[in-house]
């Protein structure tokens, strides 16, 4: 049996996701999807499986059970000519996962090379695009993020608040069709959360698909244009914000809300 | 007592331990990291395998891993010449040690980085090639100089299968002129200065590490 | 090949000679310069800077020396200045002055790592001189270096081999004189290649013991 495709429409289509580390099920059964341009927020305690989710739809983990669509295209498996399903080598792996941008909650900047250098790696490497081109477009992100003087720094020069930024950006040059944030402020001092947040504000605003695990209820509340909520493992609500802050249809998230807001 | 031919079968002596140490470091250096690479991998039998013969070359002397090599490969119908056999011994030698280095800055490395280049599209080869190798690098270099420290110190090993190094024309011109002392102490301060300068080149590369990314 | 390592095996009674010569004198070389190296680093920290500064350059001479060649400086030179000893005499001493100062330069660098409090504390106990170094400095720096004296046990292991040269009968010596004899040299090589991995695992297997020690008593 083939397994379904994927909608067309959306841009990131989860379908029935399982994972779990030894006898621990980190997912269960999670399905969501992205239409393009919208922001998805993801809320939930800590070790409900967030950071899994996001690792698991451009496969830095592999799931056990289920499928990632990218544009209904199934990540992870490609359909050979007879019509079956095989895992992909690493190369087409690597291919797909440039359609995917991601922003680590440690930032993750490849500390050998400077600001510019971490922007045009991929780009250069990786999609193969003139240098010319893509040092221009790295540039003009840079003065998007206020950043531009930073140009030539190393990262250990930067506070975690400017890291951040130079990681969104250096995701953002891959032209990715979605991007996945895993916590992008929960490793920040609390006075450089709003200079990273404002920046994610901006990308929403311009209508960047994006899928945001977040602790960040403020920012959910504003940007986002879904709120999906994860305990154990597993979805328990799926809402727009106003009805999911306001109104939720569950009493594990207004236990949460009452918690943490 | 004339100094000039002394200074001179020095000299001479002194190129041929440089030489024989920079080629063994050199062809270590690529042996080294091929076996951290294959210790890494965890390609079951080999990677053990690897390991044992590290941890056995780790332990031999140089002069015996010389009388070994030079005396032991020609009953496999191998033939050196003593300076071929001189830059192999020193490679086998220095490359476990290497091996060692590269393996502790490869394990070392910070995981979220390879993921970073992961999402970012790179395959395994391209990630090691252009994240991972860099700072590998970067981290064994001191260790790498430290190295070659080790490297020239051990290397009068060489002049027991009979190149002429260093110790061995000091060694030559005193059974030739029954005049131990200038050659000798002029070799040992030659040795100082090199190994010095090798200490002082390895302070001056962590330094320069330390200026331009922060740490080491 | 195995009729070769028979004919080594055959010769197994010089074989072990060399192996028991080599244990002792390195297991004597060591002892020995452990204890001068106590005595050297008290030099190297002392408050006199002439004597320090001559301390610490002939330790830094010392540790940029190829073994071999102090080996052939007290072997060839001395007797020039009319002071003849025997080769053992010669090889010993050349391993216990080298030996001596790495580990001094050890136990100086374990030293400067000993927070400064240590020292505070056992004089507010009234300790003070050598009573202080003795009761309270020198166990602490002896536990937390106690991990690389090891490893350089291990590299004056293999120094030992370079005694060979001024003809003291160590298993290199030995194993070199087997194989001229019966012309296998690959396998007699290989067999000494093994003994030598013994006792340097051995002394390995000391170490990783000597490490949990260390751990244990707060030096990481």
């Amino acid at each position: 049996m083939s397994e379904p495709r994927g909608h067309a429409g959306h841009v990131v289509d989860v379908r029935g996701l399982g994972k779990s580390f030894g006898p621990l099920r980190v997912l269960r059964d999670v399905s969501l999807h992205v239409a393009a341009g919208r922001t998805l927020c993801v809320l939930g305690p800590s070790g409900s499986g967030k950071s899994t989710l996001l690792r698991c739809i451009n496969f830095l983990e592999r799931p056990d059970e289920g499928a990632v669509f990218l544009r209904g295209e199934r990540v992870g498996f490609r359909r050979t000519p007879a019509g079956r399903e095989r895992p992909m080598s690493d190369r087409e792996l690597a291919r797909m996962r440039t359609r995917i941008g991601m922003v680590f909650q440690q930032f993750n900047l490849w500390p050998h090379l400077t600001v510019l250098g971490n922007l045009v790696e991929s780009p250069i490497h990786v999609q193969q695009r003139p240098r010319g081109e893509v040092v221009a477009e790295a540039d003009a992100l840079l003065d998007k993020i206020g950043l531009r003087d930073k140009r030539d720094a190393y990262p250990s020069r930067l506070s975690g608040g400017q890291k951040q930024r130079v990681a969104i950006a250096r995701a953002l040059a891959m032209k990715p069709e979605v991007l996945l944030f895993d916590e992008p402020t929960s490793s920040l001092d609390p006075e450089l959360v709003g200079e990273v947040l404002a920046v994610m504000r901006d990308l929403a605003r311009e209508g960047q698909t994006m899928i945001v695990v977040t602790h960040e209820m403020g920012f959910a509340r504003e940007a986002a244009d879904e709120v999906l909520f994860m305990d154990e493992g597993a979805v328990i609500e799926t809402a727009a914000p106003q009805r999911f802050f306001d109104n939720p249809s569950t009493a594990r998230v207004r236990q949460f809300l009452q918690r943490f807001a | 007592m004339a100094w000039s031919p002394l200074l001179s079968e020095l000299a001479r002596g002194t190129v041929t331990t440089v030489t024989v140490s920079l080629a063994g470091i050199a062809v270590g250096l690529v042996l080294g990291l091929a076996l951290a690479l294959v210790r890494a991998r965890g390609v079951p039998v080999v990677s053990p395998a690897v390991a044992v013969y590290v941890s056995v070359v780790r332990a031999t002397p140089m002069v015996t891993l010389a009388l070994l090599i030079f005396f032991g490969l020609p009953s496999f119908g191998l033939s050196l010449s003593p300076l071929v056999a001189a830059i192999m011994i020193i490679s086998i030698n220095t490359s476990v040690f290497q091996a060692e280095i590269w393996r502790a800055s490869l394990l070392d490395f910070p995981r979220g980085q390879l993921d970073a280049a992961r999402a970012g599209g790179m395959t395994r080869a391209v990630a090691f090639r252009r994240i991972v190798f860099p700072q590998a690098w970067r981290a064994s270099l001191p260790g790498l100089v430290n190295e070659m420290t080790l490297v020239v110190k051990g290397s009068p090993a060489v002049a027991v299968i009979g190149v002429v190094d260093l110790t061995r024309v000091a060694v030559r011109w005193t059974t030739v002129t029954y005049e131990p002392v200038r050659p000798f102490l002029t070799a040992a301060a030659i040795y100082v200065v090199v190994v010095m300068c090798l200490i002082r080149l390895q302070r001056s590369v962590e330094q320069r590490i330390v200026e331009r990314y922060g740490s080491l | 090949m195995i009729a070769n390592f028979a004919v080594v095996l055959g010769e197994w009674k010089p074989l072990t000679t060399g192996f028991l010569n080599t244990v002792w004198i390195c297991a004597l070389s060591g002892a020995v310069s452990l204890v001068l190296s106590v005595f050297v680093s008290m030099l190297l920290v002392s408050r006199r800077s002439a004597l320090r500064r001559a301390a610490q350059g002939a330790v830094d001479v010392l540790r940029a020396l190829p073994f071999l060649m102090l080996l052939f400086i007290v072997y060839y030179c001395l007797p020039a200045l009319h002071l003849r000893f025997s080769s053992w005499t010669c090889g010993l001493a050349s391993l216990v002055v080298y030996n001596t100062a790495y580990f001094a330069e050890i136990l100086r660098g374990a030293w400067a790592h000993l927070p400064r409090e240590q020292e505070e504390a056992g004089r507010a106990y009234g300790y003070a001189g050598v009573g202080l170094y003795r009761r309270i400095i020198l166990p602490q720096i002896l536990i937390a270096s106690g991990p690389v004296l090891g490893n350089q046990l291990i590299t004056l292991v293999k120094n030992s081999a370079f005694l060979m040269v001024i003809t003291i009968p160590d298993l290199t010596f030995m194993a070199n004189q087997v194989q001229a004899i019966y012309f296998v040299p690959f396998e007699t090589m290989l067999v000494a290649v093994m003994l030598y991995w013994t006792i340097c695992s051995t002394i390995e297997w000391i170490v990783r013991g000597m490490e949990r020690v260390a751990v244990v008593r707060g030096h990481e």
